[in-house]
């Protein structure tokens, strides 16, 4: 229960406010830097140099400068889509801590709040998409709609599982019970939730098998056919708010189940730096493994997709049954 | 106190037949309109007065409230009024409803003007509304029963209103009958709870305990098929896709919104006060119908292109989702989990009482596009936005409210249906935890699915082209149509923001129904956190998330307006690949948004297609038509089979039975003296 002596409600908001600056600060500065990484891996496996590492930084500030072209069929939805979306990714941010080492007491917000969040973005975009009455738009929004109707059981039944262990929904308390378990990935119900947690994350991001963030053929495309139409400071908003959404899955992913808190013996703020680094290097494995999935797999056509949806589900689900036969003991 | 709430109730229910008979001196009036806002008025004041004094009577804690006891002097007849907190809440649903449905009526039913006689809809309207009070609050069993059946005689009536169309005389006909094999197995039902209890008494409280183990094992399952059909539960929902769609829009916001929600409040009342849950079993049966309910409802209403098809639909998913609360809460009370068990009920009545706000809402949004754009079917849509904004972004709260999205009330009890099945999983009962992994998967599915359903709803008509000549020309409906529309949204938000006002709201109701209290679990203030055990699973504050998310879009405005400079914008037709002649066809229709999700569940929808051309050449066509169907297959599967085997037996027996030869008549009535004779003789 809360204890409600001024001293301790003071150092409650303190830590409250500290944990909302990191997190925003981190999110913000990390998520184009491992669009860029992405790139450059996926690059230079090719044997090519390819674009600068920071090259999404540049790009939202050029397209901030920019003329924003608005169709004449659109309404208001059209325009404030990217607001939201933005918003969304953002505050789903705030609910993924990118360090146990500061957290305050109460998060307002669990996995499930997490995944309701960005189904309000999500819920604007495809709105958006269909606002422009372009054909395309309605393609992606329409696929979009299948994907993430698809893979949303997974992503809850995996974390649900995880969530088993700690006895709570919410993240901060499940990153934390992970710490005191040794490696979660030797242990068969984490092994199996992560696999599913994977598909997850790159159905989520829009990449390799599921989508191609890198094109614009038609007969692809999903995220990008969605926002084809958007221009200048509209688009920078939805490119910053996927690249955000994106850092969120990976962070969700690297803390649960590459846990690097309980390496840190002592508190305080020197804890805190270290964590963040050994955070930011968890981020830049996860995008070269990302890159690296990338690279060695095509893009699946749009109907052999469900069979990788069913797959991450089958393993969240397989993973949930196996924590009702092994229980919450860790072999 | 008591007096006061007494007689709140009183003037209520007076208000209603005062209505009544208002509207039935109109039956006879030319000019009908001022007899409308009378009604109208009468109906908010009356539903008013109930709402006030049914959160009266919660939050003062008066446990029950004796209204009126008519004795009459046929036998088991009494007209008796009780109420308690779990009428009371649903009387509260059923007033706040009401209450908008008829503020939106005033301007609704004057498209009847002088086409049709509104003093006999609003007769039939305003008796329906009093027999579903009355549904909600009688006393004893034969009471109940007539209302039930008044209920369902009078909403059959409004389902044929607009009885010119032949379709409208299907649904009346399939609704017809459903409802009353329903009606008949509650009857079953009754007498053998009064063969054991000799009593038709409600409220005498866990009558259970009387009834041998068999008698009450066959009681409740009369009762989940009865209460489950008249609730739309699958395979019984046939009836609600042919009767939502039929009956005039306000109509349908009260049948889907509240009547079929008194099916819940008879699970509720019949199953866990009267019978009292003893089995684990009882649950789990709920919670498995709960689960198909909600994942078939929510499929079948992706394919429908009939926006009150569509949303009847959806009535069945979020039954199913309802019932998957109340099926735990009766797992959790049968292995004596109070608490968990209070917080399902919680989720449960929560799901219910949203369920009627943006369901009910959703319904008056059909009927105002109906109302402007004449058609129901969305294909025919489009572009509504910016002729009927404020219907649009009442229609657009209401979507984001039944998808579970925040900061809307439908996220919260979704939110803490989850939290109840997380809590009710518990170690060492492998079989009843694979249950609610799978229920935490359709959960899931659902809410997906439904989000994909609401975004096709609202794009498909409300942005983009008009694609048609009418959906082009609609104008903003009456005010009073949005103002009705406009309450419900506001507390759609309200509950969603603020989630512990209508908790505290629910929690003497769930605690005089047996569940632990939910609400002195939680924390004050801003946060919705739950603390069953010494861990918490979860804590929520959606007040604090809209103010994260507002301050972020502030902050992002900001950032942009000084690094990007000023907001200029071009205004530019759609790209069109250099085509120059982008049309409202070019769109995607619903059809084809829908149609990546028919594909993957194939197996359900068997899909066909049929595409007839025209022209001689086969590249080049003069015109391509396109058909697709969708099978329904408790339809095909289920009744079709059912109702031909029953046409033939009948056949039969006509040329077999009734001859129309007159000795064939006289044997028979000898028979049967012969037989009475005996059967007299042998007694």
């Amino acid at each position: 229960m809360k204890d409600c002596t001024p001293g301790r409600i003071g150092n409650e908001a303190m830590n409250s406010i500290a944990y909302i600056i990191i997190q925003l600060i981190v999110t913000l500065l990390a998520a184009p830097l491992v669009g860029g990484l992405i790139k450059k891996v996926k690059a230079l496996t090719q044997k090519r140099k390819g674009a600068p590492v920071l090259q999404m930084y540049f790009d939202l500030y050029k397209l901030l400068q920019k003329t924003s072209v608005v169709s004449e069929v659109s309404s208001w939805i059209y325009k404030a889509a990217p607001y939201i979306v933005f918003a969304t990714a953002l505050t789903g941010a705030l609910l993924v801590p990118v360090s146990t080492k500061i957290v305050p007491v109460l998060i307002p917000g669990d996995f499930i709040m997490l995944v309701s969040i960005l189904a309000l973005g999500r819920f604007f975009m495809m709105a958006a998409a269909l606002d422009t009455a372009s054909t395309f738009g309605g393609m992606g929004s329409s696929r979009e709609a299948m994907i993430s109707s698809l893979i949303e059981p997974s992503i809850l039944v995996a974390l649900f599982t995880v969530g088993l262990f700690s006895g709570s929904t919410s993240l901060p308390r499940m990153m934390q019970t992970v710490q005191v378990t040794g490696f979660p990935l030797a242990h068969p119900v984490y092994m199996m939730v992560g696999l599913a947690l994977l598909i997850v994350i790159i159905a989520e991001t829009s990449r390799i098998p599921v989508d191609d963030p890198s094109t614009h053929l038609e007969l692809t495309m999903v995220h990008e056919a969605m926002i084809l139409e958007y221009s200048g400071r509209h688009l920078a908003l939805l490119e910053y708010g996927a690249a955000v959404k994106q850092l969120v899955f990976i962070t969700l992913f690297v803390n649960i189940f590459i846990p690097h808190d309980q390496l840190i013996p002592f508190m305080g703020f020197g804890a805190v730096i270290l964590s963040l680094l050994l955070y930011l290097l968890k981020v830049v494995l996860m995008a070269v493994v990302i890159a690296l999935i990338e690279v060695n797999t095509v893009k699946f056509k749009l109907f052999s997709i469900p069979n990788l949806a069913a797959l991450s589900f089958i393993l969240a689900f397989l993973g949930i049954l196996q924590f009702f036969i092994l229980g919450g003991h860790h072999v | 106190m008591e007096l006061l709430l007494h007689h709140l109730y009183l003037v209520s229910i007076f208000g209603y037949l005062l209505s009544a008979v208002i509207s039935l001196i109109y039956l006879f009036v030319k000019k009908q309109n001022t007899g409308n806002i009378i009604v109208n008025a009468l109906c908010i004041a009356a539903s008013a007065t109930a709402a006030a004094a049914s959160i009266g009577k919660i939050f003062l804690g008066v446990e029950i409230l004796n209204i009126f006891s008519l004795q009459a002097t046929i036998p088991f007849i009494t007209l008796e009024i009780r109420v308690d907190n779990l009428s009371a809440f649903f009387v509260l649903a059923l007033s706040v409803l009401v209450f908008c449905v008829s503020i939106y009526s005033i301007g609704y039913i004057s498209h009847y003007n002088g086409k049709r006689n509104i003093g006999l809809f609003n007769f039939l309207y305003v008796m329906f509304i009093i027999s579903m009070f009355f549904v909600l609050t009688s006393a004893n069993a034969v009471f109940f029963y007539i209302s039930w059946e008044a209920m369902s005689l009078l909403s059959y009536f409004l389902v044929v209103f607009e009885s010119e169309k032949e379709e409208n005389q299907k649904a009346g006909t399939v609704y017809i009958v459903m409802t009353h094999l329903a009606t008949a197995l509650l009857f079953i039902g009754f007498m053998i709870i009064y063969h054991y209890t000799h009593s038709f008494d409600l409220m005498a409280a866990h009558n259970g305990t009387v009834i041998p183990e068999m008698a009450r094992n066959i009681a409740f399952i009369l009762f989940l098929v009865g209460f489950g059909t008249k609730a739309g539960v699958i395979p019984l929902h046939i009836w609600l896709p042919y009767a939502h769609p039929a009956a005039p829009s306000n109509v349908s916001a009260l049948m889907s919104g509240i009547m079929i929600k008194t099916a819940i409040y008879g699970l509720i009342r019949f199953v866990l006060c009267y019978l009292g849950v003893q089995d684990t079993w009882w649950g789990i049966v709920i919670l498995v119908l709960g689960i198909l309910s909600a994942v078939l409802g929510v499929a079948y209403a992706l394919m429908e292109h009939n926006i009150k098809r569509l949303l009847a639909f959806h009535s069945v998913e979020n039954i199913g989702i309802i019932l998957i609360g109340l099926g735990v809460s009766y797992i959790a009370f049968a292995q004596n989990h109070l608490l968990v068990g209070g917080l399902a009920l919680t989720a449960a009545l929560l799901h219910t009482f949203n369920h009627t706000l943006f369901k009910g809402g959703l319904f008056l949004g059909a009927g105002a596009i109906q109302y402007a754009v004449h058609t129901k079917d969305i294909e025919k849509l489009g572009g509504l936005l910016k002729k009927m904004p404020v219907t649009g972004f009442m229609v657009l709260c209401f979507s984001l409210a039944i998808s579970a999205i925040v900061p809307f009330n439908g996220f919260i009890s979704e939110w803490l249906t989850y939290q109840s099945i997380f809590a009710n999983i518990l170690p060492g009962q492998i079989g009843l935890n694979f249950f609610s992994a799978v229920a935490v998967a359709a959960l899931a599915l659902t809410g997906a699915l439904a989000a994909a359903c609401f975004v096709k709803l609202f794009g498909i008509s409300f942005l983009g082209l008009p694609r048609s000549e009418q959906a082009a020309n609609a104008q903003e409906v009456p005010k009073t149509m949005n103002i009705g529309m406009g309450i419900l949204a506001l507390i759609c938000l309200g509950i969603g923001l603020f989630p512990l006002t209508i908790l505290k709201l629910l929690d003497p109701v769930v605690g005089s129904l047996g569940g632990g209290s939910v609400f002195s679990q939680l924390q004050g203030g801003f946060m919705l956190a739950y603390y069953p055990l010494t861990v918490s699973p979860g804590s929520i504050s959606p007040a604090a998330l809209v103010l994260a998310l507002a301050g972020i879009i502030l902050l992002a405005l900001l950032v942009i307006r000084i690094v990007g400079g000023k907001y200029i914008e071009r205004k530019y037709g759609t790209w069109d690949c250099g085509f120059e002649a982008l049309n409202a066809r070019m769109q995607y229709s619903a059809t084809g948004f829908s149609k990546p999700i028919k594909i993957v569940f194939r197996i359900l929808f068997r899909p066909t297609r049929k595409i007839t051309t025209e022209g001689d050449s086969f590249y080049y066509p003069e015109s391509i038509e396109y058909a697709t169907t969708v099978a329904s297959i408790f339809e095909d599967y289920l009744y079709h089979p059912v109702i031909k085997r029953l046409q033939k037996f009948s056949q039969r027996t006509k040329y077999k039975i009734q001859t129309g030869s007159i000795h064939n008549y006289l044997i028979y009535i000898f028979a049967a003296v012969l037989l009475l004779m005996l059967y007299n003789r042998l007694a």
